[in-house]
């Protein structure tokens, strides 16, 4: 089976060197921080949402609406015979 | 050293994080509370180092990308043993200086919590989001394990966290969210009586800021973060409910499944509030929703007045106590049946997922006849609601245990005779009663007579006794003016059952509702000793058959002695016994399928009732008349023909109301006579019907500022497309824009019909493919326009966007049936499934193609139209013909250089490399097969 090894690769386990110095690459992107608020930040424009992110109510308009009249609801569509026409 | 190897351990796996938090204890009281002891190997190794070296280890963490579970582990290491640290810390303290806890005393493990704090508070606003996500998170984590912060931290943490909620990471928000959540819980209790003075503002201010974000933040993960996180206070209440209509499908589940399962007695909600959330879960758009309100039900609500044994232990459902029917009866009362109950009310369709899931209580229910002696709102449907649902399975089971529980007919007919006749008392005692006294309400006695006819409704009606029993007592009641509309709506429904499915049984049915009728309307003659002509007419062209012409159904009375206030009291009444003879004649005709010539009966009420009331003065007497002409034209064509002009005529100039009664008729009609627009014997007169009725629908979608019309049209017009009554490309091309105009954004009823219908449409039928194909150059042409002309601050979707469902709803290899033509046998009898056809992405491209080289064609029109082109499905199997077309037409385009930029030229030049390809294979397999 030919996609085994490459799925072991991808399950090797990650592990944190807590023995070692700190790399230095790795210090400088934890110490430093950001040029400014802005850069981290959620742009403004989306802080609101106009619908407060909510559903519009919902009309429920599907398959059996499709099947009955408006003026007969209970009556199903071809359970009519359909006459002379 | 020792802490680092217990952090190396304690990354592997959680499993041995108890140990280890133990050995890491260990090695902090070594250093805290016996630094000198000998014999240890930390020689001369003290808090401070204890504390730095811990921190040494946190920074480490802080690089650890959010998908590696290692780093969540270590997030909850920490949280857990300074948790474990504190309370040992705690012990020790409170044993030596009791007396002195005022404050919270400093001990070893919360100077380690601050020195930790410290650093993650820098490292919050860190460039890199990786950092910022661990320090918000172990920030979080933190303030969620220990009971209490100091008050330096706590400030700043607020203050920090507070601009970690608006990242622009969504899964720093979330982390941020969960911290604040808990600090928001806190201030509820402790500062508001603290902190009056100084932080009032501030206080009030962390709360109002998380339920803003509750509201508006873009990421869902964010907002479900903060609704299950949020203390639950009268405060915050509404704001969570609320979420039971967010736009993500997870929120809504966790606000179903989570939040209102641990929420406590349902009955501290509104009722208003019950019944929003039990319509909105349980017809919500995605199943688990609606599993999840369905469970609440059945499972919480329940118990909640069941009195299952209240366990402290909310959130898992408590094991189920037995049946309890007073508790379902009361269950139904709290949610306020008598208005949840009726037609399209939300607690049918709770019962039906309640009897669902509990066959302890179909086993436990049970009708005697005591029972049936004091029927209350709630125990009428819950009668109704056990028929009904046993009656819908398909399982003879539930079919024997109905049959079984149920009365028989004879005596069903008896409980409704009695409840009937109370309502009836009643009703009259009201109308007879003088003005200053107050009515005695009938809303409940209504409601239950209304249960008793649904489940009369369903019987069987093969005992003769039983049915002949039943059949006089509606044909009784149906007889009597007073009676509600709804209930006189379910006494025909039930009397059409009674009578039998076969023709003779619909004609029996037909000739007794029309004498009730004949009955109703004669209540305007008794109470009148002074005939009218007009009065009598409809009674006496029944017994005659007559094809008399009809009088005005108001004449002007010159009664003698009355005075103006008699007349106009006559009147009244007059217009209401009208009313209600078209309501029963109206629910009689929704019961009726045969043809209406062939019906004396129905004949005589038509022109008898039904004409003079389309012909009456009177308002809402002439728009009840067409409702009943619209049903009448629905059983004969010859009817539906002749009276088409006066429904086009009550669209046109009609109220909004009657706009939609008319395009409701008018859908009817069509679909029940399609051969009306399908002309193809008939010649010009016919044409220009024709024309009037599209004229109508396109009308009805352009209707914007009578969003119920123009929904109602929608609705009307998708009906008759999807069922190939009207097949008209104009018309189409104005739906399909229509979906994209932005003025359409608000009606909801427009958005989501066209939402269904249109992948509906399309990828059902490949002639209806054809006609997006034929369409979609306009289509694109038109929303170019529109979002050139849009006004400010107006929104629409993008053009790629637009063009994107174009090609989806012109791609055939989404069609749902394939041509037949498509899979052949080889000679080896194998399966040969050819590619999709793919003449129509051709047709598309031709259409595109030529709106693209036109010299009127705006830069924005073709940079859509060639991004579109660029993404066409070609394939060998394909009419050469078009093939050919095709090629030549991009040719064209491309020596026209009819492309601006790069994107454009790039996109042609695939479509043109794409066809050259598949004319090559084409020639290849012609070639085959000749020889």
């Amino acid at each position: 089976s030919a996609p085994a090894p490459s799925r072991r690769k991808e399950k090797e386990p990650f592990e944190i060197d807590f023995a070692s110095p700190l790399d230095p690459a790795l210090a400088e992107m934890i110490y430093t921080p950001a040029t400014s608020n802005a850069a981290i930040s959620l742009p403004k424009a989306q802080w609101k949402s106009k619908t407060r992110n909510l559903l519009p109510d919902d009309k429920h308009f599907n398959s059996r609406q499709l099947l009955r009249l408006f003026l007969k609801p209970e009556a199903r569509l071809g359970s009519r015979k359909v006459g002379f026409g | 050293t020792q802490i680092c190897s217990i952090f190396n351990d304690a990354q592997r796996t959680a499993a041995g994080h108890r140990k280890l938090i133990v050995s890491l204890r260990k090695v902090q009281e070594s250093c805290c509370y016996e630094p000198t002891k000998p014999g240890k190997s930390q020689e001369g190794f003290d808090e401070d180092d204890f504390n730095v070296e811990i921190a040494r280890c946190v920074i480490r963490l802080m690089g650890v990308k959010k998908s590696e579970g290692v780093g969540d582990r270590m997030v909850r290491f920490l949280g857990f043993f300074l948790r474990y640290a504190s309370e040992k810390d705690a012990v020790l303290v409170s044993g030596s200086e009791i007396g002195e806890s005022e404050s919270f005393p400093e001990t070893p493990s919360t100077r380690l919590t601050s020195h930790i704090l410290s650093i993650l508070l820098q490292l919050l606003t860190s460039k890199e989001k990786t950092v910022r996500y661990r320090s918000t998170q172990l920030v979080a984590h933190i303030i969620n394990s220990l009971d209490s912060i100091d008050d330096e931290y706590y400030h700043l943490l607020k203050m920090g966290l507070l601009k970690r909620i608006r990242d622009k990471e969504p899964m720093i928000r979330v982390q941020a969210v969960l911290g604040l959540g808990r600090l928001a819980g806190n201030e509820d209790n402790g500062d508001q009586e603290n902190d009056d003075s100084e932080d009032d503002d501030d206080a009030g201010g962390l709360l109002e800021k998380l339920l803003d974000v509750l509201q508006n933040d873009p990421s869902a993960d964010v907002r479900r973060s903060l609704l299950l996180n949020l203390p639950l206070m009268p405060g915050t209440l509404p704001y969570l409910l609320e979420r039971a209509r967010d736009l993500d499908p997870a929120t809504r589940r966790a606000l179903y499944s989570r939040l209102l399962p641990a929420l406590g007695d349902f009955r501290h909600l509104s009722l208003s509030m019950r019944e929003k959330l039990l319509r909105w879960g349980l017809r919500d758009r995605d199943e688990n929703v609606r599993k999840a309100t369905a469970r609440l039900f059945r499972e919480r609500w329940i118990e909640d007045c069941a009195g299952a044994p209240q366990t402290g232990d909310v959130g898992a459902f408590a094991e189920a106590a037995s049946p309890n029917i007073d508790g379902l009866l009361e269950l139904l009362e709290r949610i306020d049946i008598v208005n949840s109950g009726v037609e399209e009310g939300i607690a049918s369709e709770a019962m039906q997922d309640f009897w669902d899931g509990r066959p302890d209580y179909q086993e436990a229910v049970s009708f005697n006849d005591p029972f049936w002696d004091h029927l209350s709102p709630e125990s009428a449907f819950m009668a109704r609601s056990f028929n009904d649902y046993c009656r819908q399975q398909a399982n003879k089971k539930y079919e024997m245990s109905v049959e079984e529980k149920m009365p028989e007919v004879t005596k069903l007919a008896f409980f409704l005779q009695r409840y009937t006749n109370i309502l009836i008392d009643i009703l009259r005692r009201n109308s007879t009663r003088c003005d200053g006294d107050e009515e005695e309400d009938t809303v409940e006695w209504e409601f239950i007579v209304e249960q008793l006819l649904h489940i009369a409704k369903t019987l069987d009606y093969t005992d003769e006794v039983g049915r002949r029993k039943m059949f006089a007592l509606l044909r009784e009641t149906l007889a009597i003016a007073e009676l509600p509309d709804e209930i006189t709506k379910l006494v025909v429904g039930a009397l059409r059952n009674v009578c039998g499915a076969e023709p003779a049984g619909e004609r029996e049915f037909c000739g007794v509702v029309l004498e009730a009728v004949a009955e109703v309307h004669d209540a305007i003659v008794v109470d009148e000793p002074i005939l009218d002509n007009e009065d009598e007419s409809f009674h006496s062209a029944r017994s005659e058959i007559s094809d008399t012409t009809p009088t005005k159904a108001r004449g002007d009375h010159r009664t003698s002695s009355s005075s103006e206030e008699e007349d106009e009291a006559r009147a009244i009444k007059e217009i209401m016994i009208n009313m209600k003879c078209l309501h029963i004649a109206q629910c009689m005709l929704q019961n009726v399928e045969s043809s209406l010539q062939q019906n004396v009966h129905l004949v005589t009420m038509l022109n008898n009732l039904v004409v003079p009331a389309v012909r009456s003065h009177e308002a809402p007497i002439r728009e009840k008349g067409l409702l009943c002409l619209g049903l009448c034209c629905l059983l004969d064509k010859t009817l539906a023909e002749e009276n088409l002009t006066l429904f086009l005529h009550c669209f046109s100039k009609g109220h909004d109301a009657l706009q939609v009664t008319a395009v409701h008729i008018l859908a009817d009609i069509l679909t029940s006579h399609p051969s009306i627009l399908n002309v193809q014997n008939s010649e010009n007169i016919d044409m220009t019907l024709n024309k009037s009725v599209l004229k109508i629908f396109s009308k009805g979608m352009k209707a914007e500022h009578t969003p119920d019309v123009q929904s109602a049209t929608t609705v009307a017009l998708c009906k008759l497309m999807l069922t190939l009554v009207i097949q008209d490309d104009d018309l189409f091309k104005q739906a399909v824009i229509c979906y994209f105009d932005p003025a359409t954004k608000d009606n909801a009823g427009v958005r989501q019909t066209l939402s269904y219908f249109l992948p509906v449409y399309c990828h059902s039928r490949r002639e209806n493919m054809e006609r997006m194909a034929r369409v979609a150059g306009g289509v694109v042409h038109a929303i170019v326009d529109m979002s050139e002309e849009l006004a400010e601050g107006e929104e629409m979707v993008g053009i790629s966007h637009v063009g994107n469902m174009l090609l989806d709803w012109t791609d055939a290899r989404k069609l749902v049936v394939q041509d037949e033509a498509m899979v052949s046998w080889d000679e080896a009898g194998r399966r040969v499934v050819k590619a999709v056809n793919g003449d129509i992405h051709l047709d598309l491209a031709e259409s595109l193609l030529e709106r693209a080289v036109n010299n009127g064609c705006s830069k924005e029109d073709k940079k859509a139209l060639c991004a579109m082109l660029g993404k066409l499905y070609i394939t060998a199997n394909s009419s050469a013909e078009k093939l050919r077309i095709t090629t030549e037409l991009v040719t064209e385009a491309i020596d026209g250089n009819i492309a601006t930029d790069a994107a454009s030229r790039n996109a042609l030049n695939k479509l043109h490399l794409a066809l050259s390809k598949a004319m090559g294979e084409a020639g290849k397999s012609t070639k085959d097969t000749d020889e």
